[in-house]
């Protein structure tokens, strides 16, 4: 792929990159998040046209106008999330769409011979008739893999393909991809795991916000020099004092466990606190348990083993207004579905939790002040910046930012001692950004103790005054928000 | 302004629905020789011409008020019932035995019909809502095949426990307990005045008391609503059983005051027709009476109509039904992009302003 660049709006997603992949080798993308990887391949399976550049297959031009124009080529991916019909054998699955079909009926004998030489001699290994619901999920990757080398792949892509799988199966992966490109194929290797790119990876080439920083071979490098390519970026001092709060803790987490099982959805033994006045950031790729770190801590979701305390009292009830009531305010990672009621106006968001009070309602609860509400609503408008035209206007109908703002309102206003706040800047432009921050800051000076969740390390960068790493549903290390070591970090974040 | 505009929205998909309705209305009638002027002067004045008519097509719009508002109050809360004709006939079918066995009669046995219905409608609502927050179970289905079970118990009743004799149907209400009429010379009864009355106390509810706010959160966004501390499950459940209560006093409350006696089809349809009232009205208390009170005028205005003008009454349904079909339509209109693009197009300045303000 030579000189491509993808443009939405104004965004460049990709920005001029070159990728070459060589017969017979693994080669690894790197990045961050939203670094423009998952852009990259969808050009290349001809999800997304490219606004410029040209790709290259075996030194012939070539568009890529549709995914099945692209399996004509030969290019297969392999999704994260397999694209696999339950309710069919591994056999269907494997033929559906396929090519040969030729007539209505399907010659299964032939079709089935085919499938078992292959399956042979990739060492893929796979039980025909089983449906996919009765296989496990290391079989059910096997199926997509030898599903795309049935249509004719000679470039495969595998997206992020240990997510789901055990360390055994992981093993099991790496050599069928040594098997494959030992037969001439090839692998774009997309992982955020460092271990597993040092192991298996030919050469790497690190994307960093849609360009590309460098390719390298595996010989010439290490995890250390990889991992600071792929964050690149030198510490520029905060906007924020940084502080050490010796306060009272609000929140402790003692060993806390939920589905420990799974390395992407779950927490294994997560023990922390966070002191009145301070700020603690969890970093780390996202989906290494941070959504279900949020709902425990805001009692959405119940640990399976372990303790919560607030203010040194243990939980027994794990229920959303439980921790409301006990100072628990939070800004969900998803807004619309989470935080707001779209169908409501920005003045019934703005008081949702606290109709009931005696400043929005008389007798209990049995008659709404409406007039206070809208009084209330329009000062609040006011100090946090909501732009909109009225406040009755409808939530949905604002844009992302200001949204935000209503939820922060809201949050900030309920007078907490924790602020539980997950991504809560992303999808925001910069002045909405540093707004919501300010807020955040402010609310620490005042004696707030946040826990800020954030798959963007700038911003944990930028906000915290402690930092914890979570990967796979674990803590990796704590480090401090003052002069933060970002390599030390960063590597940290990707399990080493 | 904000709010304006959103019930001129709210106002528009129906109207239109209607006149577009009797625009084809008006088109089949003329299709079969009849003059359409002639023949929806004849509908309206049926429905509304005199008096007596006027009470005629309020009578009529009592039971549809009923089962309308109960399905209306269940979408609130963002559950669907459809269970309002089965929580109708069983509320009719309590009321019916207390009128008959308990021995007592006169106003305080009609009270006690009525508190009887609701209960009983409401004990058959909480099922299908008990059903949904215990065991997942969909709620639509649960609450349509109680219908079956609850036409088929008022069979037996009105064929064993309490037949009249001989006729498949049960005794007459005592005159004593019967609910009488408010105006002489009109048909409806005090059953009216409780349907307007429940209807108010709905708007009321929903759009002035802080739990009734929380519902109408929990109908419009659940996980949201449970994220910010609301109980969402007491708040479906609740809204079924008070869902079902409405049905089922409107049950007691129609048999007390019109039909007297459990017979054959007693309330049959009366359940789906409240479900499409409700959508009509926009889920919206008040306008779901009054669309109730358009259905039963339609209904009533259709026999002068025939009798004047030889145009047949299912002209009159084919009207109510194109309502129907137009009015869901025009919703799901509205609520897709392209629409807004339109009219973002056609009304050109002032909304692409707001678009960018927004």
């Amino acid at each position: 792929m030579e000189h491509i660049s993808k443009r939405f709006g104004d965004f460049y997603a990709n920005r001029d990159v070159d990728l070459s992949v060589a017969r017979g080798e693994v080669h690894t993308l790197l990045g961050e998040n939203g670094a423009g990887k998952s852009t990259l391949m969808n050009i290349l399976i001809g999800l997304y046209q490219p606004t410029e550049g040209k790709i290259f297959l075996n030194g012939k031009e070539v568009r890529i106008e549709s995914p099945s124009q692209a399996v004509a080529l030969g290019i297969g991916m392999v999704y994260q999330h397999f694209m696999l019909v339950e309710a069919m054998t591994v056999f269907e699955n494997i033929i559906l769409g396929g090519r040969n079909s030729s007539g209505i009926f399907i010659d299964r004998e032939a079709r089935r011979k085919e499938i078992l030489e292959l399956s042979e001699r990739y060492g893929l290994d796979v039980e025909l008739d089983k449906l996919i619901t009765e296989i496990s999920v290391g079989a059910q990757q096997r199926v997509e893999i030898l599903k795309a080398l049935y249509h004719g792949a000679e470039l495969l892509i595998l997206d992020e393909p240990s997510a789901a799988l055990t360390d055994i199966e992981v093993e099991g992966l790496f050599a069928i991809m040594r098997k494959l490109i030992g037969e001439g194929k090839s692998i774009i290797f997309i992982s955020h795991k460092m271990r597993e790119v040092l192991h298996i990876s030919d050469r790497i080439t690190i994307l960093r916000a849609g360009q590309v920083v460098t390719t390298v071979d595996r010989a010439e490098t290490d995890g250390q020099a990889l991992a600071s390519m792929m964050i690149g970026r030198e510490l520029s001092g905060s906007h924020y004092e940084k502080r050490v709060s010796k306060d009272r803790p609000v929140v402790r987490l003692d060993r806390v466990d939920y589905d420990k099982a799974s390395k992407h959805n779950g927490l294994n033994g997560v023990s922390l606190e966070v002191r009145q006045g301070e700020i603690v950031g969890i970093a780390g790729v996202d989906g290494n348990g941070q959504t279900q770190l949020a709902q425990l801590v805001t009692g959405v979701i119940a640990p399976q083993s372990g303790a919560i305390s607030f203010d040194e009292k243990h939980v027994a009830v794990f229920d959303p207004s439980a921790f409301i009531e006990s100072g628990v305010a939070h800004v969900p990672e998803d807004r619309n579905l989470q935080g707001l009621i779209g169908s409501m106006s920005v003045a019934d968001n703005l008081v949702l939790k606290s109709t009931g009070t005696s400043a929005f309602s008389k007798w209990r609860g049995l008659l709404l002040k409406k007039n206070a509400i809208g009084d209330y609503s329009r000062k609040m408008a006011q100090r946090y910046d909501i732009r909109c035209t009225s406040v009755d206007q409808d939530v949905r109908s604002l844009s992302g930012g200001n949204q935000q703002k209503v939820i922060l309102a809201r949050e900030l206003e309920s007078d907490p001692s924790l602020l539980v706040a997950a991504h809560p800047t992303r999808g925001l432009d910069i002045g909405a950004t540093r707004f919501v921050h300010d807020q955040m800051i402010a609310a620490r000076d005042r004696g707030v103790g946040i826990l800020l969740i954030s798959a963007d390390f700038d911003e944990i960068l930028e906000m915290s005054d402690r930092i914890l790493v979570i990967f796979e549903g674990q803590i990796m290390g704590e480090f401090s928000g003052e002069n933060p070591p970002i390599e030390e970090i960063s590597l940290a974040m990707t399990g080493r | 302004m904000e709010k304006l505009k959103r019930s001129l929205t709210a106002f528009i998909v129906p109207v239109l629905s209607i006149l577009l309705a009797f625009a084809i209305g008006a088109v089949i009638m003329a299709l079969l020789g009849a003059s359409p002027v002639q023949a929806l002067q004849y509908l309206l004045k049926g429905a509304f011409g005199s008096r007596a008519n006027i009470g005629t097509t309020l009578s009529r719009a009592t039971p549809l008020m009923f089962t309308a508002l109960c399905a209306c109050f269940a979408y609130k809360c963002g559950v669907f019932n459809l269970g309002g004709e089965g929580q109708f006939i069983i509320g009719s079918v309590a009321a019916c035995y207390v009128a008959l066995r308990s021995g007592i009669t006169g106003p305080a046995a009609a009270i006690l019909c009525l508190i009887a219905g609701a209960l009983a409608g409401g004990l058959w609502g909480a099922v299908p809502g008990a059903l949904k927050i215990t065991r997942g179970q969909n709620e639509m289905i649960i609450s349509i095949m109680l219908n079956y079970v609850a036409t088929l118990f008022m069979g037996v009743v009105y064929t064993n426990w309490l037949r009249d004799a001989s006729v498949p149907q049960t005794e007459a209400v005592p005159e004593a307990t019967q609910l009488p009429r408010v105006v002489t010379g009109m048909r409806f009864t005090w059953a009216l005045v409780i349907a307007v009355a429940v209807g108010l106390l709905l708007y009321y509810f929903l759009f002035w008391t802080s739990t009734g706010f929380k519902l109408r959160a929990v109908g419009f966004n659940m996980t949201a609503s449970r994220f910010n501390g609301f109980p969402i499950k007491r708040y479906i459940l609740t809204s079924f059983i008070v869902s079902g209560a409405i049905a089922g006093l409107g049950g007691a409350a129609e048999l007390l005051g019109t039909q007297l006696r459990l017979i054959n089809g007693f309330g049959a349809g009366y359940g789906f027709d409240g479900v499409a009232m409700a959508l009509i009205g926009q889920l919206h208390p008040i306008a779901t009476m009054l669309v109730a009170v358009f259905f039963a005028a339609l209904r009533t205005g259709s026999t002068t109509m025939q009798a004047a003008t030889g145009v047949p009454t299912s002209v009159s349904d084919i009207i109510q039904a194109l309502v129907i079909v137009f009015s869901v339509a025009g919703m799901a209109l509205v609520k897709l992009p392209e629409f807004e693009a339109f009219r973002l197009r056609v009304f050109g300045k002032r909304g692409r302003k707001e678009g960018v303000k927004a």
